[in-house]
């Protein structure tokens, strides 16, 4: 369970960053990344964070997963406040990006070693879990080769595999299909939909309409910053005025 | 301790690494042997080449002082050439074809007969690198010089030690450990605080920027460790590359000294007599704490770096700020004192040289240790500071 409550995040930006960003941030010194934003995710349950690059999807997600802290409003994650408590909300989490996030030096078992041991995850249950990952993904011909010497394919199992080893309660995946071929995109949402069935909390950010379609129960559209669209996927496909999610998506956005 | 399983993780990591191994392991410990040993044979067999070289040289006024022209043609390898025409002498000597050319003006006989000076004049050319030419000449000059004094003297009833009126005997009292401390003493941390620098630098860079090249920055900052246990984990490991690294480079010389054959016996006994296992133990008292403070460091600014191609750029740099103090602390006259032993690499290799020397102060020597370490700690936190603040952690 993932409950956030009127999240801010502002960044201060330096001189060269306001440079980099254009004329338009010229004189802003103080960037409003995510802009009183709530929402609540529940477990067994797929929520969508929808939004066009720049909109706070990543931010937010970050925020999440304890890296980044609020400037201000509250982020509730599994019982545990994302400030106070970091550490046990850290322990709780799955986070997962579109880079595998591997070391290449590492073999697959290595890695997911690394990931239990930092959760604190004893040797027996690190065995078991390993065992019973490893078949479902189809990972033993290569656990014990360099992460460097896998297919992408390979490593695609190797990050879902380092990711859930800890099997965690809520999962955070921000844009996990980005930049993956349709084979590679097809074993994240194999993911999500399992992840869905055993009950977690599952939130992640994308901005391809079909992997919503496919996945999510509750979506939300976050745009500059703010939310401006918090529902069930059913509600939002019931209030639609465009034939395609796309066109729908580009409207709502286009309106702001 | 969390730390402990990054640590872990990380020696796995940077052991397979190829490049950081031959930068750790193999670079130190081959390099300086062969690079001493290269320099001897050169400096030996260049000597060696100096001393066999045949010299040419032109006698001009030959005739005004046949004695002296007789003991310069009488000396092996050293030709003259008597068909050089007088104006072209210098430029003969300016394009090599000459090494040198002696000239005798008429009056040097009535000069010698009159207990008067002869004026002789020698052109050389200056950039010849081991002075040859001169030296030779000088002796041949010096030696028949005595032989006229002598004679002079005879004449007139003189003893020879009337043109010496003090007979002076030095007495050093340094002992030969100090002189080889206080002269050699200071190169040797040069080799080995520049190779702590770049022992920790390619760790520092894989394990800082190459998580963020990586990705797998957001993995470990979202699993349960904490930013400090990262960062020690870290730390630790890139301190123990810079440490051993700069252990092997010293190995390396010591161990490189006794392979090489020109190197002559008396030294290579005095060598190990210095350095024994507490002298060497000693140093690399030193050595940790300079490790830790330059591991931290760069682990700073590393994970700074938006890329490993930045963190390149940012520290590569820094190899001269460090080379300066370490030059500086070779240089004769520079001494540990109050002051000195504050400054960080200045300090390790002023008390180093001190050491090797066999003279070393102890409240200079805590003097250096509260400085270095001081400098480690505040790195240290630094380097934890960094990993907090999100502009650094997310820069991109």
């Amino acid at each position: 369970m993932i409950d956030v409550k009127n999240l801010i995040k502002d960044f201060t930006l330096n001189k060269k960053q306001r440079k980099e960003m254009g004329d338009k941030y010229k004189n802003t010194k103080v960037l409003r990344a995510v802009n009183d934003v709530s929402f609540e995710c529940k477990p067994g349950r797929v929520y969508g964070l929808l939004g066009p690059n720049g909109a706070g999807k990543t931010t937010t997600l970050r925020m999440i997963a304890t890296m980044l802290k609020p400037t201000s409003g509250s982020i509730t994650v599994a019982g545990y406040d994302s400030v106070s408590k970091g550490q046990e909300v850290r322990s709780q989490i799955g986070f997962m990006t579109g880079q595998t996030a591997l070391y290449d030096r590492l073999t697959p078992v290595e890695m997911a070693k690394y990931i239990a041991d930092l959760h604190g995850m004893d040797n027996k249950t690190f065995k078991k879990r390993k065992e019973h990952l490893f078949n479902i993904l189809d990972m033993n011909s290569f656990a014990d080769r360099r992460i460097a010497r896998l297919s992408t394919g390979m490593k695609q199992k190797t990050s879902i595999a380092r990711t859930i080893i800890h099997d965690p309660q809520v999962m955070v995946f921000d844009e996990p299909t980005s930049g993956l071929d349709v084979m590679t995109s097809r074993a994240i949402v194999d993911l999500i939909r399992s992840c869905k069935e055993e009950g977690k909390t599952v939130i992640f950010s994308t901005h391809r309409m079909g992997e919503v379609n496919q996945l999510c129960d509750d979506i939300a559209i976050i745009y500059k910053g703010k939310l401006f669209y918090n529902s069930t996927l059913d509600q939002f496909k019931s209030e639609m005025t465009k034939s395609t999610f796309e066109e729908e998506f580009i409207y709502r956005v286009g309106e702001e | 301790m969390k730390f402990l399983i990054i640590a872990k993780k990380e020696i796995i990591d940077i052991t397979r690494d190829k490049r950081t191994m031959l930068m750790m392991i193999a670079f130190p410990l081959l390099l300086m042997p062969v690079l001493i040993g290269t320099m001897m044979k050169i400096t030996t067999s260049q000597a060696e080449k100096a001393s066999e070289k045949e010299i040419k040289i032109a006698f001009v006024g030959q005739k005004y002082a046949p004695n002296l022209f007789d003991a310069f043609s009488n000396l092996d390898k050293l030709i003259i050439l008597d068909q050089i025409p007088i104006d072209s002498v210098e430029s003969y000597i300016q394009s090599e074809y000459l090494d040198a050319a002696i000239n005798i003006d008429s009056s040097y006989q009535s000069n010698i007969n009159n207990n008067s000076q002869a004026q002789i004049s020698i052109v050389y050319k200056g950039t010849d690198s081991f002075g040859t030419a001169k030296e030779r000449i000088q002796m041949v000059l010096e030696q028949f010089e005595r032989s006229i004094i002598e004679i002079r003297m005879n004449k007139l009833n003189l003893k020879p030690n009337v043109v010496n009126a003090y007979n002076v005997e030095f007495k050093d009292v340094a002992s030969k450990q100090e002189r080889f401390g206080k002269l050699a003493g200071g190169w040797l941390p040069y080799v080995f605080i520049l190779f702590g620098f770049m022992g920790a630098m390619y760790p520092a860079l894989d394990l800082g920027s190459g998580e963020k090249e990586r990705g797998t920055l957001e993995t470990i900052l979202s699993s349960p460790a904490s930013r400090f246990d990262i960062v020690l984990g870290k730390f630790i490991v890139i301190m123990s590359a810079a440490f051993l690294t700069a252990f092997l480079a010293l190995a390396g010389i010591l161990i490189g000294i006794q392979q090489i054959s020109v190197i002559p016996a008396a030294f290579l006994t005095l060598v190990n007599e210095i350095f024994t296992v507490k002298t060497i133990a000693l140093i690399m008292t030193l050595v940790l704490p300079v490790s830790a403070f330059f591991s931290a460091a760069l682990l700073g600014l590393s994970i700074y770096a938006k890329s490993f191609k930045e963190a390149q750029s940012i520290v590569a740099p820094l190899n001269i700020v460090i080379i300066f103090p370490a030059v500086i602390g070779t240089l004769p006259g520079i001494e540990l004192n109050m002051i000195t032993s504050l400054i960080p690499i200045l300090n390790v290799s002023l008390a180093s040289k001190d050491i090797i020397a066999g003279v070393i102060n102890p409240i200079y020597m805590t003097e250096v240790y509260l400085s270095l370490f001081g400098f480690a700690a505040l790195a240290l936190y630094w380097c934890v500071r960094s990993f907090n603040k999100e502009s650094t952690i997310f820069r991109n």
